[in-house]
């Protein structure tokens, strides 16, 4: 399930290039000189949920870790997000379907094995195996014959892949042309393929992977990135050190990398001050209030946009029908000040939303949203009125285990100010009930939803939300515009002219409103006084490749 | 218990109007309080708090639902006294609207724990035998669930939907403390039932044919219920504080219901930036659990000289 509480961890790696010229763009950190190469750097860590095996994590605990020690065919701009060849040597298609991936050579898996395009096929097919259920078995759905790859549903409609095994073990639109080409062939057109191929499921797989089906390789992970996987010490650190053999563009400057694992962020904010933890990605409310952070870790701190997008989504027409009146939606989502409750209740953690789409992807364009995510308590009274008003209770659900009581209650109150109706924010406690009855249509009245993107594609913002019928399209929005234009956008070989179709599609989203834009996450960091040129990547992540020790 | 009466007597010869008046335990303990300046100051802020509860109004004039995001979080001033919290909610009128739910719960909890404990106590004592073992060690098995486990395993277990009422919300915090509440009272009273039961005009009730319900009524429930009324004097601030603590852990009083120990709870994490946030909450919450706790030190002096 693609949720809102799971974070996606991708590639930290950074352009080495500029880093080792020494004009690292440092930006935030107060510096720019690159420093000494060497020494040890302790990163905040938490409790990876399931062994390193790619496919089977999804979120950051262990995404993090190991984004450094493997190497994909792309990695992304720590600043700008886009797709820079790692791996690859050249990512070609003529028709959007049909893509041909010819490596470098020379890069070795820690193991000391050469990675060849076998090991992506073998990995990519392993990854999306019906009998192997991973967790990110969704990426590789655009390859064709992926369908082929999934279990017959058992008599619990799960899928059972004793009795219903899936009719094929490998996807048919993967070919190994030679030791360093391969090619990739979609079902659909997709015109931002190599924008996906930097996610954590799409790295190569060293040939000892398959001997076990992953089970060493999930207590001692192998790959070609940078670091090597070192030990895991349940409950207290991980730690990697240097690839001695690493031939890719974007190395790190510490030797050894130390992922200290807290369970509490306060406990991990304490040690930073006191320089016993050098980096930390997420300060804690208590230190946002009031920027107190600011004055705690002066010029040792950064606010920076993240791909990220919060909303609140309406219910589907077959739970309450009422939501369905477009005035009604445009009246809720006037009503909401979405500046003051950011200043007053988000810490100015947040930017507010004009669109559908995060700032930080390429083809971003401000003001899709227009007036309608605007507040102004006349408009929505006027737009509420035409609506018919709303009889009743407006209710507007949040999961209680996240840290959405605050701004919830803070949005009702916004609402019932302006529109003098009456609404409360009911807690659901666990995410997983939440997303159940999402998920199962019975959601009753508003809930709140949020998206983390995949790769840094518009596409991404775009397609797994508001597509007719998509996996994650939750008011059960339908528009055959959209969909033409998302499928238009798919084909275009041009990527300024898919961006188009990409915005004007996104621009459609404004007089239907599936979801009211509430804002855009930003990742608020701090670091020790002991690392230098700390930087943070569009995921929120650290770019382990531009922090050194002073 | 008659030794003790014989005691207050003999303290108390000084007045002799009432010298040769026949005087119940209960006008003893009376004479006795009506001295104390502690009585009368924790009777004042018990009755402060009652007023305030039942009558919110008459200490502010705002709505308790009014926020005003753009003053949230701003500090004690002329037109604000308490501040603001973080929705903008005026802290004043929150707190005060607060007691109702702290006064409800201490209150409701306590008769009704009271009530259960007495009639087990009494039962098990008066008939003793078999009757009594069976009772006690029910009784046993509820006083061995820990207080605080057992009431977020009941709130979490029948957690508060949105269309609860004020009443559900608080009978269902009423209910769990009594659960697990009643057991001391009903160790209590039977203890005391058992002291009173030998004695001669107990005997003699029963001699002369009185029934069972009488000889409780009449003759064992007047001299043996002080130390119950003692005790639930001070557990009923020791529910206050409970229902602020599973308020505080997000699964006691829930929305409509306006808790301090809600606000203490979504105060917490912002001590260093807004402390009055948290300030005034815990203030009242402490005041009112003492007023009580005070108010059953005194009675508990009142009734038992000995233990002073």
């Amino acid at each position: 399930m693609r949720g809102t509480t799971r974070t996606v961890a991708v590639a930290v790696m950074s352009a080495a290039a500029l880093l080792a010229a020494g004009c690292g763009s440092g930006s935030g950190s107060g510096s720019t000189t690159a420093g000494k190469d060497g020494g040890e750097i302790t990163i905040h860590g938490c409790t990876p949920e399931n062994p390193f095996v790619p496919a089977n994590t999804n979120e950051t605990c262990g995404g993090n870790v190991l984004d450094a020690v493997l190497a994909k065919l792309v990695h992304y701009n720590p600043d700008t997000a886009a797709p820079e060849n790692d791996i690859a040597d050249a990512i070609e298609t003529k028709d959007n379907q049909t893509f041909t991936i010819k490596l470098k050579k020379g890069y070795k898996f820690q193991d000391g094995t050469e990675v060849k395009a076998h090991n992506f096929v073998d990995a990519w097919n392993w990854n999306r195996d019906g009998k192997n259920g991973t967790l990110n078995s969704y990426f590789f759905d655009p390859i064709e014959g992926s369908a082929d790859m999934d279990c017959g549903p058992g008599a619990d409609k799960k899928p059972d892949c004793t009795a219903h095994p899936a009719k094929a073990s490998k996807l048919s639109g993967l070919k190994v042309v030679d030791d360093y080409t391969f090619t990739i062939k979609t079902t659909e057109k997709v015109s931002n393929l190599p924008v996906r191929l930097g996610y954590t499921a799409f790295a190569p797989l060293p040939d000892s992977f398959f001997a076990d089906g992953g089970k060493s390789f999930g207590t001692k992970p192998i790959g070609a990135g940078p670091y090597t996987f070192e030990k895991y010490d349940q409950g207290s650190q991980i730690a990697l050190v240097k690839n001695k053999d690493y031939s890719g563009k974007f190395p790190g400057h510490a030797d050894k990398l130390t992922f200290k694992i807290y369970t509490d962020t306060e406990a991990a904010y304490k040690d930073v001050q006191a320089g016993q933890l050098d980096l930390l990605d997420s300060i804690p409310t208590s230190a946002l209030a009031g920027d107190k952070y600011k004055t705690d870790l002066p010029d040792r701190n950064l606010n920076k946009p993240v791909g990220v997008f919060q909303s609140i989504a309406f219910p589907k027409a077959t739970a309450d029908p009422t939501y369905q009146n477009k005035d009604l939606r445009h009246a809720l989502s006037m009503a909401i000040d979405r500046d003051t409750i950011i200043k007053q209740v988000l810490n100015n953690t947040k930017k507010p939303a004009t669109g559908w789409v995060s700032p930080v992807v390429d083809g971003y364009k401000a003001g899709a949203c227009g007036d309608y995510c605007k507040y102004d308590k006349a408009k929505a009274k006027e737009a509420f009125t035409k609506a018919g008003g709303y009889n009743g209770t407006i209710t507007l659900s949040y999961n209680a285990n996240g840290d959405h009581k605050a701004w919830t209650e803070a949005v009702c109150n916004s609402i019932k100010d302006a529109l003098g109706v009456t609404c409360v924010a009911t807690p659901i406690a666990e995410f997983s009930d939440f997303r159940k009855q999402i998920n199962s249509g019975t959601m009753k009245g508003m809930f709140r939803t949020g998206w983390q993107m995949d790769y840094p594609s518009i596409e991404n913002f775009l397609a797994p939300l508001y597509g007719t019928g998509a996996g994650s399209n939750d008011s059960g929005y339908s528009n055959p515009d959209f969909d033409k234009k998302l499928t238009e956008a798919a084909a275009a070989t041009d990527p300024a002219t898919a961006n188009k179709d990409y915005q004007d599609a996104e621009a459609l989203l404004a007089a239907d409103m599936p979801v009211i834009p509430m804002w855009y996450s930003t990742a608020t960091v701090g670091w020790s006084d002991k690392v230098t040129n700390v930087k943070v990547t569009p995921f929120g992540t650290f770019d382990l490749s531009a922090v050194s020790l002073k | 218990m008659t030794d003790n009466v014989r005691t207050v007597v003999e303290t108390t010869e000084k007045e002799p109007a009432d010298k040769d008046v026949p005087r119940s335990l209960f006008s003893d303990a009376w004479r006795e309080l009506k001295h104390r300046p502690m009585f009368w100051i924790s009777l004042g802020m018990i009755l402060f708090f009652v007023v305030m509860a039942a009558v919110p109004s008459l200490f502010t004039r705002g709505d308790p639902t009014e926020a005003i995001l753009k003053l949230g979080s701003t500090p004690p001033s002329s037109s604000q006294w308490f501040g603001r919290d973080l929705q903008g909610y005026d802290i004043y009128t929150r707190t005060i609207y607060g007691a109702r739910a702290s006064i409800l719960v201490g209150v409701f909890a306590t008769l009704l724990t009271s009530a259960i404990g007495v009639v087990i106590g009494v039962i098990a004592a008066f008939y003793g035998g078999i009757l009594d073992t069976i009772m006690m060690r029910i009784t046993d098995i509820f006083f061995a669930i820990p207080f605080l486990l057992g009431g977020i395993l009941f709130m979490s277990s029948f957690p508060n939907t949105k269309d609860s009422t004020y009443f559900a919300v608080v009978g269902k915090v009423v209910l769990v403390l009594s659960i697990l509440g009643w057991p001391s009272i009903a160790r209590l009273m039977r203890g005391s039932v058992l002291q009173v039961k030998p004695n001669d005009y107990v005997q003699a009730a029963r001699a002369l044919g009185a029934s069972p319900w009488r000889v409780i009524r009449s003759h064992i429930l007047p001299n043996a219920w002080a130390p119950v009324i003692v005790v639930s004097m001070i557990n009923l601030g020791a529910f206050i504080s409970a229902e602020a603590s599973l308020s505080f852990l997000g699964i006691g009083l829930t929305y409509p219901a306006i808790s301090w120990g809600v606000a203490i709870s979504d105060a917490l994490t912002y001590i260093r930036t807004a402390p009055w946030m948290l300030l005034f909450p815990s203030l009242f919450l402490s005041l009112a659990v003492l007023a009580f706790i005070m108010l059953g030190d005194v009675i508990r002096d009142a009734f038992d000289p000995k233990t002073r």
